[in-house]
């Protein structure tokens, strides 16, 4: 049997001007992980996505995986690799700068 | 239970050994009688799916509305429906539930946004027009809250199940070249925005509005991607049927459904939920007036959930079975 894979496109062309959250996804199955962040417009002077793999028994209660967090200053594609992360699997994401806004598409690659 | 029905060719493990000590139940040669993963379905003559989601995805996509390459042209009502996820059905207080069999199910999820739909699609073509069957074996949550508690709990019934919506199957079937297409779609509505409990089956009245009619200026809502305006959908006659949401928000437990539809007459035939069967036959059926290009032999099925509250509402589905009888 060939190892069974997913891709979850978590955000579609989504915009934002402050902080938040990818739904919960659940990645029991899982044994590897790849976030893809393509940011496809920023704007705001300074500004910046700092974007935090967070981690979660239950898709209730999360905290901060521990790998450090993809930065992006502008338009472009940038990967994370995750191993070992359990059953739950989001992205925290937090804009900086003076009035930031992005528009981003996510993925979630996953592999068993 | 019709166990004839369960002779079924699976030509890989028909040629497989078995060992010694296997007992090999006597049967003509290529054929295996009693599946115990399938010995809990009552499918028509032809297998085209059988679905176990401890297998995978097994192809059930998000929903998307139509595009040209920009995603930003996606219609509001169909542009985030949510991928499709394999749960292993964990909660908060126990841990694992796992699936029914197994470990994983389908699990369908919207975010905590009312109205909010999460929707998962299956494409197929079909070969001839004829009675179509659609089974699955499911549960529906609606995620821990942890508000304030209710003083007035009585320890049976949970507030949790007034923040379940609603889950729908359908259909999108388009018969030839230029049509005729039609979409049936059978809505079991739980409970208001209001949080009353409704717990009936309806169907719809008024067709899905398409990207092309979108785009001829026919939209008229944007929270409900089934019907032109929010009310089109009607009680199936006797289709009240309270669920068993078993008093907790993690407590799930697994509910048979079984629904037919004929291509050949454009209309339900029956839907089976547990013990409850409704004869869906005098039920109209909304067709597209106007022909669709690309779509020839269409046959796709759709699951969905909705929010009714600013709640994530589940579905899980542990298996499904769709059978023809060509």
């Amino acid at each position: 049997m060939v190892r069974r894979s997913f891709t979850a496109v978590l955000e579609k062309n989504s915009t934002f001007t402050e902080a938040f959250q990818t739904e919960p996804y659940e990645t029991a199955w899982a044994s590897e992980a790849r976030w893809f962040v393509r940011v496809q417009e920023m704007s705001g002077t300074g500004a910046r996505l700092r974007a935090t793999a967070q981690i979660s028994p239950d898709g209730l209660f999360w905290c901060d995986e521990g790998t450090a967090a993809l930065e992006m200053t502008g338009v472009g594609l940038s990967s994370q690799a995750l191993r070992e992360f359990g059953h739950w699997l989001r992205l925290r994401v937090e804009l900086s700068g003076e009035a930031p806004k992005v528009k981003v598409t996510i993925y979630l690659a996953l592999k068993e | 239970m019709n166990r004839r029905r369960f002779g079924l060719m699976i030509p890989a493990a028909a040629g497989a050994p078995l060992p010694a000590q296997v007992a090999r139940p006597q049967r003509a040669a290529g054929r295996i009688p009693d599946d115990p993963r399938l010995a809990r379905f009552n499918p028509l003559k032809r297998i085209l799916v059988f679905d176990d989601f401890d297998e995978g995805i097994n192809g059930w996509a998000e929903l998307v509305s139509n595009h040209n390459g920009n995603l930003d042209d996606l219609r509001p009502v169909l542009r985030d429906m949510r991928p499709a996820q394999l749960s292993n059905c964990t909660f908060f207080d126990t841990g694992t539930h796992g699936s029914m069999s197994g470990t994983y199910a389908l699990k369908l999820a919207t975010r905590a946004r009312q109205f909010h739909t999460a929707a998962s699609i299956k494409r197929l073509t079909f070969q001839k027009p004829g009675p179509v069957q659609f089974e699955m074996y499911f549960t529906f949550k609606a995620e821990q809250t942890f508000d304030a508690p209710d003083p007035n709990w009585d320890g049976n019934f949970t507030p949790s199940e007034r923040n379940f919506g609603e889950m729908t199957i359908s259909n999108d079937v388009c018969m030839g070249e230029d049509g005729p297409r039609f979409i049936c779609a059978l809505r079991y509505r739980n409970a208001t925005p209001e949080g009353e409990l409704v717990q009936k089956w309806m169907y719809k009245t008024s067709l899905h509005t398409t990207t092309k009619m979108d785009r001829a200026g026919q939209t008229l809502q944007s929270v409900d991607y089934h019907v032109r305006e929010v009310n089109d959908w009607k009680e199936i006659p006797g289709g009240r049927q309270p669920l068993c949401f078993n008093e907790t928000s993690t407590k799930i437990n697994w509910h048979y459904l079984r629904w037919v539809f004929d291509t050949a007459k454009q209309r339900n035939t029956e839907l089976q939920v547990n013990d409850l069967v409704m004869d869906l036959r005098g039920i109209p059926v909304p067709s597209y007036g106007q022909g669709y290009r690309s779509l020839n032999h269409l046959l796709n099925f759709l699951l969905d959930v909705r929010a009714n509250r600013a709640v994530r509402n589940f579905l899980f589905v542990d298996s499904a079975v769709i059978s023809v009888d060509w």
